[in-house]
């Protein structure tokens, strides 16, 4: 359905997005992982026509929209990562005002609105002003101020950040309910692993930017098949301890966070005895091991040497 | 369009504070300026003109017809018998007798005191600062100046003008005495047009539209006040309006609506008639209110008033324009509150220059010059003439020069308009 072939973008010689190659298929709900400064928000405003590519084509139903976007704002709605609405008008204001722009009118509009308010739960604040509202009712806001035209896609550009989790719950029975019930297609970036992984089929990883990695959940894992992510908890940290680990045979990514080491190892590489001479000889203690399957997390550390929210 | 426009006035209108200060400090400042500059501005009755002027008379009106005569037979080629004649009947016209008539009628004797003095004499008062100025009635003058009337030969004795240091009292003075000599000149005219034996002397008019010239704000303070603060508080308006759509870029929802498929230029179209509709209703409201408590435009008529309708009108499209160049740029420009900045801070030049913040005449000419091109200048030029003379044609060209104003910004509003997808 849509669709981006090649797009890179450029500022002043720098190359923000290089030759992002995604695909999104009727009623699919597809996720876009990647740190802080990897080119998602640079490929979403490409992809909603807010940026032009520097080269590369999006296509919609197969047509270049580059020329014409026109047809691809019609069935697009966008959620901006920040609260894109007046601050001073209430929320049925604000809703009122970004319908009208979509040329909706009269009852279908004011049918419209309640139905955007009805999904985002807050139909019985529509008269409250924005500013006064809580950070995760913005939101809601601001997804349903994305819904009035009822667009066949949906791109939603971290939902989520810095709100409580009652809102952020809604938001995501919003967004599946979207997905499942009404059809539409979804474009879902987070820095939340779990939201990812529990609304998307397919995900898309992108660092430094360009697309790294890309499929459905299982295919990211099996990347790391070959590997086992093991947490080991220390009595205490000791710098050339973490240094040894790292340079023993089999071992793909260490990362210490206060007393535990998160050590991602190829199978049968046995780490449990080489560690237990390593403590021994650093007077360190092992407190607690265990080995656990490896989750979409570890496949993005793997892939990006950083976390999500890095 | 009218969803831009709307939702542009909810927000101006949400924000209280700023509704308060639009509306209500233009009306506390000119009650404060009103009651601070009374007597100041030149209507006031303690600021009356008040000139001193000496005469030296030098010449001798007895001997002035037989000069005449002589001169007609000698030098015209009259006969004796004509001569006579025509001496008679052009002596009764007196034109020395006609000045001292002149500066003792209502008109000029009100704010022009006359003194006859000889000549050593008004240069020491002048010298002392107790006289304005000094006329000088050369010899002979009665005599040339009948001569001159009689054959259109340019008079060999002239009045002399004598001032001290070039003030704008002297300046009055002046054009008081030449305006004397213009009626002079048109009733010897018409004498001799109508034959010298009937010809009707009338005595000059003229000081009233001699002070007129070099006093053009006769406005009193409230007048004045009362539409230039309005309208430099309409163009804070302008400024507020592109702040907020600083804002609104901040905000994001400059983006949201770039990505609907509304016309880009219909967000510009909204600001501009938002901001018409704000600055309408504001410099009505100071306009009325300041008449209501202060009585500024007394006993005046509909039409007057109908006159100021359409006068706000002008203001309220030519502030539309400036939002317009504003909001374009704040679109543009990468550092949003710079643009803020450079925006009040061209607000406040116009308003300096166009009068807003002291009355204009105290500026130096050069910057009054400039002032009139600014939009709140050129309506108080509009105004004033509106007041004073409350005829269409005074304030036509004006008015066109305002709407070509207007014209003008909205062109580089919608030059400067980026194509979307290129805000900051």
């Amino acid at each position: 359905m849509l669709e981006t072939v090649d797009l890179s973008k450029s500022f002043k010689g720098n190359k923000a997005v290089q030759n992002v190659n995604l695909y999104l298929d009727q009623g699919e709900s597809v996720g876009l992982l990647g740190p802080n400064g990897a080119g998602k928000s640079t490929t979403i405003s490409m992809m909603s026509t807010l940026l032009k590519p520097t080269s590369g084509e999006i296509k919609l139903n197969g047509a270049n929209t580059l020329g014409k976007p026109d047809e691809l704002r019609k069935v697009l709605g966008v959620v901006p990562q920040e609260i894109a609405l007046y601050q001073e008008l209430s929320a049925y204001e604000n809703l009122r005002f970004f319908g009208s722009i979509y040329n909706l009118k009269g009852q279908k509009l004011e049918k419209r609105i309640q139905d955007a308010l009805e999904m985002v739960g807050l139909k019985d604040r529509q008269k409250g002003i924005v500013k006064t509202f809580s950070g995760g009712m913005k939101r809601r806001i601001n997804i349903a101020a994305a819904l009035l035209h009822e667009p066949e896609i949906l791109i939603l550009d971290e939902p989520t950040v810095g709100i409580d989790p009652q809102s952020r719950n809604h938001i995501l029975e919003t967004v599946k309910n979207l997905n499942k019930e009404k059809g539409t297609t979804i474009l879902y970036t987070s820095h939340y692993m779990e939201e990812v992984e529990q609304l998307c089929d397919r995900l898309y990883i992108m660092d430094h930017g360009a697309v790294i990695a890309a499929g459905t959940k299982l295919e990211l894992l099996s990347i790391l098949s070959s590997e086992d992510t093991n947490k080991v908890e220390l009595n205490h940290l000791d710098e050339s301890f973490i240094q040894e680990v790292k340079d023993m045979e089999g071992i793909s990514k260490v990362e210490a966070s206060n007393l535990q080491l998160k050590i991602i190892a190829k199978k049968g590489s046995n780490l449990i005895s080489n560690l237990v001479h390593l403590a021994e000889k650093h007077h360190v203690q092992i407190v607690n091991f265990h080995t656990e399957t490896p989750s979409l997390e570890d496949v993005f550390l793997h892939l990006t040497g950083r976390t999500l929210r890095d | 369009m009218s969803h831009f426009i709307k939702k542009d006035l909810l927000i101006f209108w949400r924000d209280r504070k700023e509704t308060l200060i639009a509306l209500l400090l233009p009306i506390l400042l000119i009650i404060v300026l009103n009651f601070a500059l009374s007597g100041v501005m030149s209507d006031d009755e303690d600021n009356q003109l008040d000139l001193h002027l000496g005469i030296v008379n030098q010449d001798d009106q007895e001997v002035a017809m037989t000069v005449l005569q002589e001169k007609l037979v000698n030098e015209a080629s009259f006969t004796e018998a004509n001569a006579l004649a025509v001496s008679e009947s052009m002596y009764a016209l007196q034109p020395v007798d006609q000045l001292f008539a002149y500066f003792n009628s209502e008109e000029i004797k009100d704010f022009v005191t006359v003194q006859k003095l000889d000549e050593d004499e008004a240069n020491q008062r002048v010298e002392d600062g107790e006289l304005d100025g000094i006329l000088v009635i050369p010899e002979g003058y009665t005599a040339e100046t009948l001569y001159s009337s009689i054959t259109g030969e340019a008079p060999a004795a002239q009045l002399r003008y004598k001032l001290e240091n070039n003030t704008n009292e002297n300046n009055i003075l002046f054009n008081v005495i030449d305006g004397f000599i213009d009626q002079l000149n048109y009733q010897f005219a018409l004498s001799k047009v109508e034959g010298s034996e009937n010809a009707i002397v009338h005595a000059p008019q003229g000081g009233v539209e001699t002070v007129e010239t070099h006093t053009p704000f006769t406005l009193t303070v409230a007048q004045y006040y009362a539409v230039t603060m309005g309208a430099l508080f309409a163009l804070f308006l302008a400024a507020t309006v592109a702040i907020k759509t600083g804002e609104e870029i901040r905000q994001q929802v400059v983006n949201r609506i770039y990505i609907s498929n509304a016309h880009p230029t219909q967000f510009l179209m909204g600001k501009m008639v938002s901001t018409f509709c704000l600055a309408w209703v504001q410099l009505l409201f100071v306009l009325l209110t300041s008449n209501f408590l202060l009585d500024v435009f007394p006993d005046r008529s509909a039409s007057f008033w109908a006159g100021l309708m359409i006068i706000i009108t002008l203001i309220a499209l030519s502030i539309a324009g400036l939002s317009a160049a504003f909001t374009s740029l704040s679109l543009r420009v990468k550092n949003i509150d710079a643009a803020n900045g450079l925006f009040m801070f061209v607000v406040i030049i116009l308003g300096a220059i166009g009068g807003g913040f002291v009355p204009v005449y105290i500026l130096p000419n050069w910057l009054q010059q400039i002032g009139e091109w600014t939009p709140n200048g050129l309506a108080l030029v509009i105004y004033t003439d509106w007041v004073q003379n409350e005829t269409v044609s005074s304030i036509l060209l004006s008015s066109l020069l305002l709407v070509g104003f207007f014209l003008l910004l909205v062109v580089i509003g919608i030059l400067l308009y980026p194509k979307r997808g290129n805000a900051k």
